[in-house]
């Protein structure tokens, strides 16, 4: 992508107006039982702008990204938000103005990794699953490459590049039993194109062997007793509760919309053991999951602490919600394609690290349970949330036992929160995880591990 | 748009001049207007135009595909190399094949042009009916659309399908707040061909709103029990949809399917049948030709408790041997029963009213279990109360096997017309 092309048109700005061009770029490549099935890449491109009118937005995309289009998309935004203003009685009202200017490239500087290549990439990690593990009825191998570029300007005065890759190889696992098929997977990369992320086949071995290794117990799994549980959650479910069940009851278009957390702030929603934030770029000195440093509106992006020591501080903004309620925006808004407009989005929410072991927490729990992975979860304006959970074991007299059946997880967060008694000091990150407001988005969700109690669905 | 079937056989041209052996081209226009209201109040309006071209090419049994939003020639050109690059690195599977010639045909439905002002009149009196009739009620977000599509369908074989199908899109999100008691927020999504009724006659959703306002005071069921679940239309697309991906290329292929064996079997009660129909004269939605390239007709799955086809590709079913489906799956249907959903109701000693399901992914064994959403307990033929954090679990097989009723009355979003249907023996988990 062509860069800084899109300042000339700012002359073409009546009001508020936001500029973006993006490019999305993706690539698959599935292999499954030996043979290549999937093999196909995209692109998509093009340029908006959105305009702001007296309380009303209007917004207009295209796919081309001449003159011609992008002075088209700026007349018909603004077209849009005259169109809406004029049908509708709203006070006037002023975005709060702020900008930045910045280049963030996550590009790679190595060579270029080959489409040949990187299909013999998951062959040879098939392969070795195919000799290793014969017991197998069906294996798949997916290798996704993820790349989001894009620019943008503001009446605002903001500027900015960014080139935000991701690359993930999943590994999915099936064997027969008399129920019929079991299955795990196991997501492996993160931020980063292909050649940054995966170097040899065999680095991801152990990882594999021990998904293997999963998968067979849980072949033998039983179901958990249904009701409410002493329960360790592990890293990947702590994080899907962090966006999932918190992270988007305190969204503040959600807030609006009716959330249970609009009545508690500033009050205690969970154990002292507990702070959660939603990460703008950088965690504990690391570059995260899903950077993201200026938004979609040209706001810089700050870290949103979103619980404190167990009681609700802040919700995440774009600018208009910034303004309905009097703070300062946090960053949070973003568009998935260049034909979206830029909503408010969690990037990186993780529960803080405590100070226990997992080892401690396990031997704690007399009668319980150990999730460690989850496939999909869903949450409520009441923060009730359901996650399905795909590997877990029961816990007895503090030591691990039998793996479980898939099941579901459920519970009202800000109620399910006040029951922790022991955060582990390690964290970890999915960085693998796709939202599903509106629009799908990368975000990166993390956490420790947390002992609480939950309602574990069962048979 | 009209010439643009042309400018597709173009594309099949450049990618043949490449030295690919066979091609498939799939384009598609899209144009929206989109009304967004967030809290209650209009206050977006969005118009965007995409285009989206993707080529599938064919040499020596490899296999690839690319995908890009632009039509321009340098794109196409850059596109079809790309192509070119996939394809050499691929593998050859004799199940990657085009669809053979069929007769050039063009088809449409559903307007062109949205009605924008109708548009605006519609949504902001649904917007004040709502706020007056349902005071607690919040709306967090409304989107009225109207997509108009325009697909163009070409392959080596002489395939040369097109349509335009327009149609408008009514999304609705909403949660009730009394004081500190907040309900579960629920939606509706629903199509259209027209403006000509009030958009909260659309589907079921004026008693989803109407229920919603009743939910902010819930109870917890106490213990757990084995009983019946009325499932509602709203709530049913969900099921069918883990059912009938048991029935598609992934899980035929890897031999995973609990019903890889049971075509031609009874796999449900005998009252209960499940159609796709794409082609429907009764729904908004729907497609006229699948994405490999063939004309897609309307096909019964399971007939009175038999399952009559899987839902296979054409590399589906050259992969595995068995039939192509007629069409892709989708726009399903099931035929109404005979009772009355008062009726329903009235027979359920204890069990849910489930209106909507949050579940996690269902299992490869056809096991689910998930929360019970905007749902209702029912004890000996009444309704008694709106429950939170009540969970639900059972198996989807032992689930088609239990069918008490099916409702006389269905509801049509647009996309799928479904009854209400009682299942007994599913497992409901309270505190």
């Amino acid at each position: 992508m062509e860069r800084n092309i899109l300042r000339k048109y700012a002359n073409l700005f009546s009001g508020y107006t936001e500029l973006r061009l993006q490019e999305n770029r993706t690539s698959r490549i599935s292999v499954v039982d030996g043979t290549v099935m999937g093999n196909s890449s995209s692109s998509e491109s093009g340029v908006s702008a959105r305009s702001y009118k007296g309380g009303s937005w209007g917004f207009a995309s295209s796919p081309e990204t001449d003159s011609e289009a992008i002075e088209h998309v700026i007349e018909a935004a603004t077209e849009n938000a005259v169109f809406l203003d004029s049908h509708l009685e709203k006070a006037m009202r002023q975005l709060p103005v702020s900008s930045a200017e910045g280049t963030w490239d996550y590009s790679t500087k190595r060579s270029v990794v080959s489409r040949k290549d990187k299909i013999d990439f998951a062959r040879e990690v098939d392969s070795y699953i195919s000799q290793k593990f014969r017991k197998l009825s069906t294996r798949t191998v997916v290798i996704h490459n993820l790349d989001m570029e894009k620019q943008l300007i503001t009446s605002t005065g903001s500027n900015a590049y960014s080139m935000v890759p991701r690359s993930i190889m999943y590994a999915m696992l099936t064997v027969d039993t008399q129920d019929g098929p079991v299955q795990l997977y196991e997501a492996i990369g993160g931020l980063g194109q292909f050649e940054d992320v995966f170097a040899r086949p065999s680095d991801y071995y152990s990882r594999i062997d021990s998904l293997y290794e999963h998968l067979l117990r849980k072949a033998e799994g039983v179901f958990p007793e249904p009701g409410i549980s002493q329960c360790i959650l592990d890293a990947d479910i702590a994080g899907i509760l962090a966006h999932e069940a918190i992270g988007h009851t305190t969204e503040a278009d959600i807030v609006r919309g009716g959330s249970v957390a609009a009545d508690y702030m500033d009050q205690t929603v969970a154990s002292p053991l507990v702070t959660l934030v939603d990460f703008a770029h950088t965690a504990m000195g690391k570059t995260c999951p899903v950077p993201v440093h200026i938004d979609d509106e040209g706001t810089p992006a700050e870290d949103v602490t979103i619980i404190r020591d167990g009681v609700l501080k802040s919700y995440m903004h774009n600018r208009e919600s910034a303004m309905e309620f009097g703070v300062t925006p946090t960053g949070n808004a973003r568009g998935y394609s260049f034909s979206d407009e830029p909503i408010i989005r969690m990037r990186n929410t993780a529960f803080l690290p405590g100070t226990s072991s997992l080892e401690e927490m396990i031997q704690s729990v007399d009668n319980g349970y150990y999730l460690i992975k989850s496939s999909n979860g869903q949450a409520d304006s009441t923060s009730e949330f359901m996650f399905g959970v795909t590997l877990g074991y029961e816990i007895k007299n503090g030591k691990l036992g039998r793996a479980l059946k898939d099941t579901t997880i459920s519970g009202v967060a800000f109620d399910m929160l006040k029951t922790v008694t022991a955060v582990s000091g390690e964290m970890s990150w999915n960085n693998a995880g796709m939202c599903g407001k509106k629009q799908m988005i990368p975000v990166g969700m993390g956490g420790p591990a947390i002992k609480c109690m939950i309602n574990i669905g069962g048979r | 748009m009209s010439g643009m079937n042309k400018v597709s056989k173009l594309y099949i041209e450049a990618v043949l001049e490449s030295g690919i052996q066979k091609a498939q081209s799939n384009l598609l226009f899209t144009r929206k207007t989109e009304l967004n209201a967030e809290s209650g109040n209009i206050s977006l309006l969005r118009t965007t135009e995409d285009v989206s071209l993707s080529l599938t090419g064919i040499t020596e049994g490899r296999k690839g595909s690319v995908s890009i939003n632009k039509t321009d020639r340098n794109s196409i050109e850059k596109s079809i190399a790309e192509l070119v690059e996939i394809i050499d690195a691929g593998q050859a599977d004799p199940a990657n094949e085009i669809a053979e010639f069929q007769q050039s045909e063009e088809f449409s439905r559903g307007s062109e042009e949205p009605d924008m002002d109708l548009m605006y009149t519609r949504l902001n009196a649904f917007l004040q009916r709502s706020s007056s009739r349902y005071p607690n009620l919040l709306l967090e977000q409304v989107i009225l659309d109207h997509t108009a599509r325009y697909r163009f369908f070409n392959n080596s074989n002489g395939v040369d399908f097109t349509s335009m199908r327009g149609a408008y899109n009514l999304m609705v999100m909403f949660t009730s707040k009394d004081g500190s008691n907040t309900s579960s927020f629920n939606y509706a999504a629903v199509s259209f061909p027209d403006l000509s009724e009030e958009l909260h006659l659309a589907g079921g959703l004026d008693r989803l709103m109407q229920q919603s306002t009743e939910q902010t005071e819930t109870q917890m069921i106490e213990g757990s029990f084995v009983g019946d679940v009325i499932i509602t239309p709203e709530c049913m697309g969900g099921f069918v949809h883990t059912l009938t991906g048991y029935l598609g290329d992934h899980s035929l292929v890897t031999q995973v399917s609990i019903y890889k064996d049971m075509l031609g079997e009874i796999i449900a009660d005998e009252r209960l049948s499940l159609h796709s129909r794409p082609v429907s004269d009764e729904l908004a939605g729907g497609y006229f030709f699948t994405s490999d390239g063939f004309k897609a007709g309307n096909s019964t799955i399971i007939d009175r408790g038999v399952l009559k086809t899987f839902l296979l590709s054409l590399y589906g079913s050259l992969k595995t041997g068995g039939s192509r489906a007629v069409n892709s799956g989708g726009n399903y249907m099931i035929d109404p029963g005979d009772t009355d959903f008062s009726e329903m109701v009235k027979s359920v000693k204890k069990g849910i009213l489930l209106c909507r399901f949050s579940g996690g992914n269902p299992s490869s064994s056809g096991e689910f279990s998930g929360v019970a959403k905007n749902s209702y307990y029912i004890e000996n033929g009444v309704v008694k109360y709106p429950v939170s954090e009540t969970m639900i679990a059972g198996n989807i097989k032992d689930l088609l096997n239990s069918v008490k009723h099916i409702s006389k009355q269905t509801v049509n979003d647009g996309n799928s017309v479904f009854p209400w249907i009682t299942f007994s023996g599913v497992t409901v988990s309270g505190k």
